[in-house]
């Protein structure tokens, strides 16, 4: 049987979380090969159907990031960020998914630290709760 | 040509580039950002002061139109029909910038360790570094002064860690000679080290910091990541935050301590809850729409407002004893574990020398003068001083003032005068 | 058309090669459908690097590009210009960070290499759906409208007018000048303004760029930056309209001192010889100083803060104008003695406080108090107040001037609603950004300056008219095109259901809606590209360009695998 790998997901924005996490790279910090970045300009571009089709494709984890609220670089996109993953949190429950699987970070361009500790306990976390039970249905 | 990459000089080259004009930009300094890439949030906002910054470092790094020259300063400046002939010596960094990668590796085998500047002295760096991580450009740049080859031992070990040969011990100290038709100071502020008035007790006890100085031990990328550790070791329990120190010395306000004092008490109580903050002042000056609701909502809680007048601070068996005089004379004291001070905010320490080679009048308290031609005028035609190089003042009146320097550029130019 | 992928593995001198296993990973690549050329090169970013990447383009006569090396924030500029220079479409380009969010954050060799594998399928999987696109240019108006005539109004019209671009100020009284004109001398070098004023506004006058309309009002701006038209309503003239295109538009309508009456412990209207600061401006500028009856005050108190409580924000300026009055009343009444009660001493910078301690004297002295009161006993006014103390005490007076707190200008809603721009909460017009964006608002092409900002002196009034001058004039240039943004929303008018969610979230009303057709279009000028109204859209018309939801699923689908 072969070790659990999950597969995790990460939206990151532009301007804050994807700097952050580049500059968790520079500071050489340790994170999960388990974690790809897709790299969007605002949390807000983010469609609920999005982050669903992840999960419905095999994600295990599904992380987005954007700007703390008020520093959003488009202005207010964090906030309708923020309301749009309340209900999509409600969706992924219904789907029959643990809700934990789906998390929101707010991560600014210097918390390269922060990024890693997210990225991490998050991995963690996705490891314990094992692989995503959507995998198992044929689509 | 701008002189000075911080908030007010990469303003001002990136709104000239806009209009198609080249830019050389001069900064002293070896990274850009000047000093607001020191703070971890800007008032009232609170917003992150790197993400606020970044597009624009970014956009500065990459405009085809604005040369940066860092490690460079101006030497001598002389008339040309077009303006301005400016001779510039550019310090060499010994690392080649366009080979060099930023990926680190030489900063370890570095034998030497010495206070980082940038960090205020409260963490170590070798000679060859970045002054933090997320400075840019990403390159690092080595302090002479501090590396052993140039004291006379033959060391290579930053070289011979370099996969990619970015690393050149032998490169010189350049001059150059540039054209330009009209300049920009902007190099802003220092702080007055506040040792030189004792009473205040800085420099003499080791958990009294200034303010430059906590906004470091703040930063999530700064010496201790942000999280806040006195010098003795400690986790301060309580603060004292002292306003106008040197106030009546240099005889300005510095405009702008009130609020980030401010700030700072919400620095506090964001990673120590309980934190019991004292603050001293004397009148509080938040002028703008928006500061008094900001007040209003930093001082909600355990903040104590103190009006108080000679101040003192002093070493005591549970950390530091601060005495003041409140209304009617009376003195009173109060033990903290710590004592932030804010300095006043004085001209850069080479101002006079600038302004000499610039052909530029001071005032009696050491600022470029604002000249009567114009807004951000100097005393000399073509020439502009934009930001806190001025006098004391808050990020968005310099950028303000950086705009309405690239108005006066643009303006004059296109009726044929300087 | 057949896509002829190349996928370019930068080794970042040792710093990607070090950990990832880049053999490995061409392999991995190499057979991929579409890709034909899979690559490592030493240092993609050099010079010879971006030469040699050129060349392969050419080479291979490659459709697609796939760089795996460093983050896009440090480098896309730069192999988006090598794909212009070799013929290729720069948005056919995705650049994989394999160093930043790879090689450096493990020091697993088998893990980097496996995540950098999975990364660079996700890019070559998304570059399929890219398509080709073009920074446009449009034509831009250069002239600028001004909407109001008071000092910052004067400052951006002499600034910016010349012979190729036509300043429009607008003026809804019948005379320039604004607030400035009812003042003797300002602060702090008390230079007597009237004189300094005329000059400005002789200027204006004779200036053969600047159109001034007087006793004229804004009633409506449609379209955008670089391509406004105003319409301007002459209340005079037989009530002419006109309309005017402009490129941009300037808001400074200034501000209004409130009005004290309203709150009743200061006795203004009901107690005499009880003025506001611009009545005794006024009476200042008329030559005497002198109470209802005609004799001289003996004594005066200037009460500072007034209406500060209510307002919630300090006004900046009335600390030192009291100063100011202080002054007057030295050169006027120099017997009379003058008491400032302020609350908190508000002079920021490097000369405000050499002249507070220059006006301060054996008649002028400052008295710190809260909680001030105005009534009326038979030796005069009384001011009573609580000392720092907390003790009441009284000061007997002659004259009580108010400093009222600043307030916006009462047609400030009318016109912000005009020009489609936020007020902040306390009804001033909203800057885009309180720091970076001082005078931009969010709507682009409206700018702001001065009191109708926010309270402020004369000298940071006109740095802010400047300021808008600086924004125009580097990006309105007569003859220049402006470049717009590629990355913009695009909305497919087929599957708009005309719910103006996408308009509704827009931070920057770059969507309107076409009442005729009942769809949404987009104003590809304003747009930002953050993507928020296409994440709004249910039925999918909107979608981002170069981040479209197809990309995005492709990124997904091989991130999962």
């Amino acid at each position: 049987m072969t070790a659990f790998e999950p597969r995790i997901v990460g939206f990151l924005c532009n301007w804050c979380s994807y700097a952050g996490a580049d500059l968790a790279g520079t500071s050489r910090l340790d994170i999960p090969a388990s974690f790809t970045p897709i790299r969007i300009m605002c949390s807000s571009r983010l469609d609920p159907v999005i982050i669903l089709t992840a999960f419905l494709r095999g994600a295990d984890g599904v992380l987005v990031a954007g700007c703390h609220p008020g520093d959003c670089h488009y202005e207010k996109g964090n906030y309708y960020a923020r309301r749009r993953f309340a209900l999509v949190k409600k969706v992924v429950e219904s789907l029959g998914l643990e809700p934990n699987r789906l998390q929101l970070s707010w991560i600014s361009a210097s918390e390269g630290k922060k990024f890693a500790d997210v990225i991490n306990k998050f991995d963690e976390r996705i490891r314990a709760l094992g692989p995503n039970p959507l995998k198992k249905v044929t689509l | 040509m701008v002189i000075g990459a911080g908030i007010a000089g990469i303003e001002a080259s990136l709104l000239l580039s806009k209009a198609g004009r080249k830019v050389y930009l001069v900064e002293k300094c070896s990274f850009v950002g000047g000093t607001v890439v020191k703070f971890e949030n800007v008032f009232p906002n609170m917003e992150c002061a790197t993400c606020m910054l970044a597009p624009r470092q970014q956009d500065l790094l990459q405009d085809r139109n604005i040369e940066l020259l860092t490690l460079a300063q101006v030497a001598q400046v002389g008339t040309s029909p077009e303006g301005f002939t400016v001779q510039i010596c550019k310090r060499a960094r010994y690392v080649d910038i366009l080979a060099c990668i930023g990926c680190g590796t030489c900063y370890e085998p570095c034998p030497v360790s010495a206070p980082n500047e940038f960090e205020m002295g409260l963490s170590q760096s070798k000679a060859i570094s970045i002054p933090c991580v997320g400075a840019l450009p990403n390159v690092p740049v080595i302090d002479k002064e501090r590396c052993v080859r140039f004291a006379g031992k033959d060391c290579r070990a930053c070289k011979d860690a370099c996969a990619l040969d970015a690393i050149n011990l032998d490169q010189k100290d350049e001059m150059l000679e540039l054209r330009v038709g009209a300049i920009i100071v902007a190099t802003g502020f220092d702080t007055w080290n506040v040792g030189q008035i004792p009473r205040y007790g800085y420099g003499r006890h080791s958990d009294i910091y200034d303010a430059l100085e906590f906004e470091r031990l703040f930063a999530s990328n700064g010496p201790t990541e942000g999280r806040i550790v006195l010098r003795s070791g400690r986790t301060p329990r309580s603060a004292a935050l002292v306003h106008c120190v040197g106030r009546e010395e240099k005889g300005y306000c510095s405009a702008v301590c009130c609020l980030y004092l401010l700030k700072f008490s919400h620095y506090l109580k964001s990673k120590i809850s309980d934190v019991k903050i004292n603050e001293f002042y004397t009148d509080f000056c938040i002028p703008g729409k928006s500061h008094q609701r900001f007040f209003e909502r930093m001082v909600k809680g355990d903040i104590n407002l103190i009006r108080a007048s000679r101040l003192e601070v002093d070493d005591c068996d549970n950390g530091l004893v601060v005495r003041y005089d409140t209304g009617g004379g009376k003195r009173n004291e109060c033990v903290v574990d710590m004592v932030i001070l804010a300095p006043p905010m004085q001209p850069r320490r080479d101002t006079p020398q600038l302004a000499k080679i610039l052909g530029i009048s001071l005032d009696d308290k050491g600022f470029f003068v604002k000249g009567v031609a114009s807004s951000v005028s100097s005393s000399r035609s073509g020439i502009y001083v934009v930001g806190c190089a001025q006098g004391p003042k808050s990020i968005e009146e310099s950028v303000a003032e950086a705009q309405a320097a690239v108005a006066d550029i643009l303006s004059s130019s296109r009726s044929g005068g300087l | 058309m057949t896509k002829r992928i190349g996928v370019f593995i930068c080794e970042c001198g040792t710093n990607i090669s070090d950990k990832i296993d880049i053999n490995k990973v061409i392999e991995e690549v190499a057979s991929l459908e579409d890709v034909v050329v899979a690559e490592s090169a030493k240092l993609l970013c050099s010079p010879e690097g971006r030469i040699s990447l050129e060349k392969r383009i050419k080479q291979e006569a490659l459709t697609h590009l796939v760089v795996a090396a460093c983050s896009p924030r440090d480098h896309q500029q730069t192999f988006m210009s090598v794909c212009k220079r070799a013929g290729m479409n720069p948005y056919l380009l995705q650049l994989v960070n394999i160093r930043e969010q790879c090689a450096w954050i493990t020091e697993d060799s088998a893990r980097a290499t496996e995540k950098a594998i999975r990364m660079i399928r996700t890019a070559i999987s998304r570059v399929r759906y890219h398509v080709r696109l073009e920074k446009r240019e449009i034509v831009v108006n250069s002239d600028v409208l001004v909407v109001g005539g008071g000092i910052a109004g004067i400052e951006i019209s002499l600034m910016l007018a010349c012979p190729d671009r036509t300043v429009y100020l607008v003026e809804k009284s019948t005379i320039l000048g604004g607030m400035a004109r009812r003042f003797e001398r300002v602060f702090p070098g008390m230079d007597k303004y009237s004189e300094v004023l005329e000059t400005k506004i002789g200027r204006v006058l004779e200036h053969q760029n600047i159109r001034v309309l007087t006793a004229s009002d804004l009633e409506q701006i449609i379209g955008f930056y670089g391509n406004f038209e105003a319409r301007v309503r002459c209340k005079i003239e037989g009530e002419v309209t006109r309309n005017l295109n402009v490129g941009a538009v300037v808001l400074t309508i200034g501000s209004q001192p409130s009005d004290p009456s309203g709150i009743e412990k200061y006795g203004y209207g009901e107690i005499d010889n009880v003025l506001t600061a611009l009545e005794f401006e006024e009476m200042n500028r008329s030559g005497q100083i002198a109470l209802c009856n005609g004799s001289l005050p003996t004594s005066v108190a200037i009460v500072h803060c007034v209406g500060r409580e209510e307002k919630g924000y300090c006004s900046e300026v009335c600390c030192m104008y009291a100063l100011k009055f202080a002054r007057y009343l030295r050169e006027r009444v120099p017997y009379a003695k003058v008491s400032l009660l302020y609350s908190e001493m508000c002079i920021p910078g490097k000369t405000y406080q050499r002249f507070c301690e220059e006006t301060l004297g054996d008649n002028v002295k400052l008295v710190r108090s809260s909680n001030v009161r105005v009534w009326e006993k038979d030796e005069g006014k009384a001011v009573s107040y609580l000392d720092e103390g907390g003790a009441e005490q009284t000061l007997i007076v002659d004259m009580v001037i108010l400093a009222p707190a600043i307030e916006p200008t009462s047609d400030a809603r009318r016109i912000a609603e005009i020009a489609g721009i936020p007020l902040s909460i306390d009804g001033f017009f909203a800057e885009q950004h309180e720091k970076l964006g001082p005078v931009a608002t969010s709507k682009e092409g409206v700018f702001i300056a001065g009191c109708a900002q926010g309270p402020k002196s004369i000298s940071d009034t006109l740095v802010q008219a400047d300021a808008a001058a600086g924004l125009i004039l580097s990006s309105l240039v007569p003859g220049r095109r402006m470049e717009v943004e590629a990355e913009t929303s695009q909305i497919l008018e087929s599957f708009c259901q005309g719910c103006r969610s996408c308009i509704s979230v827009c931070s920057y009303g770059a969507i309107t809606f076409d009442e005729r057709m009942k769809v949404a279009r987009v104003n590809e000028v304003i747009c930002r590209g953050c993507g928020n109204c296409a994440a709004s859209c249910p039925s999918g018309a909107a979608s981002i360009r170069h981040s479209t939801c197809d990309q995005i699923y492709q990124e997904i689908t091989e991130a999962t695998r």
